[in-house]
């Protein structure tokens, strides 16, 4: 009996959702997107970014028992904008033996492919920049330009640090690329969509991805590859700066500087809004319920406060994100490189492969019946569950005889040291 | 404004085309490359095929691209400054492998038939309106079709008339894959950095014989 009460309740979860639609190239596009351009790209994204900054100076601060910034304005709120005058004002050194072509264009790279990044997110009803119906591709594409940008940042420097940051920064994000975009294919299955709108809608329909276990898996492996990503401890190797000063910006100064300093926040937070997105249901306050959405009638009226209530919760779970962040950074030390790199390609790689099958078992018991019911749900749940969590045992213990199998101090176990001690 | 556009970036891409073959540092073609890369993609986007472009993107510049460079920063010539131009002997094969490939694309994009049958080019051929008409030919639906759902339609292609060439491009990626292990794998080298056996010697047991070899071809 509860079971079909919950059934009527999850039922009137409909979308009302604008779907995704295609546009029409007239004056009102050009014009939504000029302003999307003037208003979001160059005023509220620098400025959250730049408020970021100072949100991780202070957390850090709380962290290590400090105050953190306090002189300039009150609680420091000044600090940001003192920063940039500062950073703008210093003087832009180029090295005499650089590509000075090069050494230019890359923190410009790298600051484009994370603004092109915020292009396609849908922050609330209507509020997307870009609706591409390949979507999810396209976030994909474009960020996986700075690893091109950080590798021309550290072969133009002539600098053997700088040089060696850029080799790390490639190798981690060409590894973690992998599962980050592996880890988006049950998302992009259960949608039926690249169009990350739609899959916004799918979610009203179908609860958050994220409560459902390949969707939690799929999650926990889009994160960790999202820190890996943009660059932040633990996986902060390409930047060292214990080991190889700064990495591969070490000979940058000034703007150019404050450039990678930008995308890097940039990526975070860019990063914390795919995931929202993607994982976490979009603006939406609860988890299986159509809320703010199934208010949404013909007025203007009703779509603003719709959008206001989906705007905040959208912000609020950015805001988590990015806090989580800044958590693991104060609490985590640095990996170890090749330990960074085994845990990219035999743990989170193989488990978000496997992923895959189990989100198909989940689409077949759950999506596919075409409506939301809680015995679905449930025996999807058991199902999927007791495969993830095998899973995870599975790679886990696989991978901890792999390194039992050699002796302390030799060379971690690789596909060939298996092969070896199977021919033995 | 299209064609304006179009000449623009073909330009471009020309231009990329021609630095990538004459640029004398590898990094320096590389960059090219990728410029090359990016034109291609711009002219998807003039076709209306964003997930293409977005496709070039991806594979193009964020993988081969990428891979490219970190190919030779694991040279010994990490700079890239060190690259001669290639001798009179191997341009004239060179030349002659890219006039066949031109000629393969021309005859290729020729004869292509779109699924619903044969139709004669055109110069231009404008966006499909976004509501089907009445009377309209097959051609202008599936470009519509097309043009919103072009995941789909290119998934389905590829599974249904195009499988035969879809898994022949595999195996040849396969066999790319094989010939490159096979060129950097080598058994019988010296014990480049003997650290970890030395070390074992040290303080295990005494391996057996044949666990140097091994050891050392992984090192």
């Amino acid at each position: 009996m509860a079971g079909v009460v919950l059934d009527e309740a999850w039922g009137s979860a409909l979308a009302f959702a604008a779907h995704s639609q295609p546009v029409e190239l007239n004056l009102r596009t050009w014009l939504r997107w000029a302003l999307w351009l003037v208003v979001g790209f160059a005023v509220v994204f620098p400025g959250i970014v730049a408020y970021m900054v100072w949100l991780e100076r202070k957390v850090a601060a709380r962290f290590q028992d400090r105050i953190g910034p306090n002189r300039v304005g009150p609680l420091g709120l000044l600090q940001p904008i003192a920063d940039a005058i500062k950073l703008i004002t210093k003087e832009n050194t180029v090295p005499r033996s650089a590509d000075r072509i090069v050494h230019v264009l890359a923190p410009i790279l790298v600051l484009t492919s994370a603004f092109l990044v915020m292009a396609v997110v849908p922050f609330a009803v209507g509020l997307v920049p870009v609706d591409l119906p390949s979507g999810l591709v396209y976030l994909i594409a474009v960020s996986s330009l700075t690893p091109l940008g950080i590798f021309l940042a550290g072969w133009s420097s002539r600098n053997k640090y700088s040089l060696l940051g850029a080799m790390r920064a490639v190798a981690q994000l060409v590894s973690y690329e992998a599962p980050q975009v592996l880890a988006t294919i049950p998302v992009a299955l259960w949608a039926g969509s690249l169009s990350l709108v739609t899959i916004f809608d799918r979610q009203l329909e179908f609860g958050w991805n994220v409560f459902s276990p390949p969707g939690l898996l799929a999650f926990a492996i889009f994160l960790i590859a999202g820190v890996a990503e943009v660059n932040r401890t633990p996986f902060d190797l390409p930047e060292a700066e214990s080991e190889i000063i700064a990495g591969y910006h070490t000979e940058y100064s000034g703007m150019r500087f404050g450039l990678f300093f930008l995308a890097e926040y940039l990526s975070v937070f860019a990063v914390s809004c795919v995931t929202t997105v993607l994982f976490l249901g979009g603006g939406t306050p609860f988890p299986f319920l159509g809320f703010p959405v199934n208010l949404l009638g013909d007025s203007t009226a009703s779509l603003i406060l719709v959008n206001l209530i989906l705007v905040t919760v959208f912000l609020l779970k950015v805001l988590f994100f990015v806090f989580v962040m800044f958590w693991i950074r104060a609490t985590l030390p640095r990996m170890r490189v090749d330990r960074l790199m085994n845990f990219a390609w035999k743990y989170l790689v193989p488990l978000s492969l496997l992923n895959i099958f189990f989100a198909g078992v989940w689409y077949e018991m759950v999506i596919r019946p075409g409506r939301l019911t809680f015995g679905n749900w449930l025996w999807g749940t058991l199902v999927t569950g007791v495969l993830v969590v095998a899973a995870v045992y599975l790679i886990f213990l696989l991978n901890r005889k792999l390194a039992e199998a050699k002796p302390i101090g030799a060379d971690w176990p690789s596909v060939a040291t298996a092969a070896a001690e199977l021919a033995r | 404004m299209a064609s304006i556009l179009f000449l623009v970036i073909a330009a471009i891409g020309v231009a990329a085309a021609l630095g990538t073959v004459l640029s004398r540092n590898l990094v320096r073609a590389g960059l090219y490359l990728v410029a090359f890369f990016f034109a291609v993609a711009c002219l998807f986007v003039l076709l209306e095929a964003e997930f293409l472009a977005a496709i070039q993107v991806l594979v193009y510049i964020g993988a081969v691209a990428i891979l490219l460079m970190f190919g030779i920063m694991l040279t010994r010539d990490t700079l890239g400054d060190d690259t001669t131009a290639i001798p009179i002997a191997w341009m004239v094969p060179g030349l002659f492998m890219g006039l066949c490939v031109f000629a393969v694309l021309v005859v290729g994009i020729n004869n292509s038939i779109a699924p619903s049958g044969w139709s004669p080019w055109e110069g231009t051929t404008s966006r499909p309106s976004l509501a089907p008409r009445e009377s309209e030919p097959a051609w202008i639906a599936e470009r519509r079709e097309a043009v919103n759902d072009m995941p789909r339609v290119i998934g389905v292609e590829l599974m249904t008339r195009y499988v035969v060439a879809f898994e022949v491009a595999g195996l040849l990626l396969t066999a790319a894959l094989v010939g490159a292990i096979a060129l950097a794998h080598r058994e019988d080298v010296e014990p480049r950095a003997p650290r970890a056996t030395a070390r074992a010697a040290e303080t295990g047991p005494p391996p057996e014989a044949g666990e140097p070899v091994a050891s050392s071809a992984l090192s």
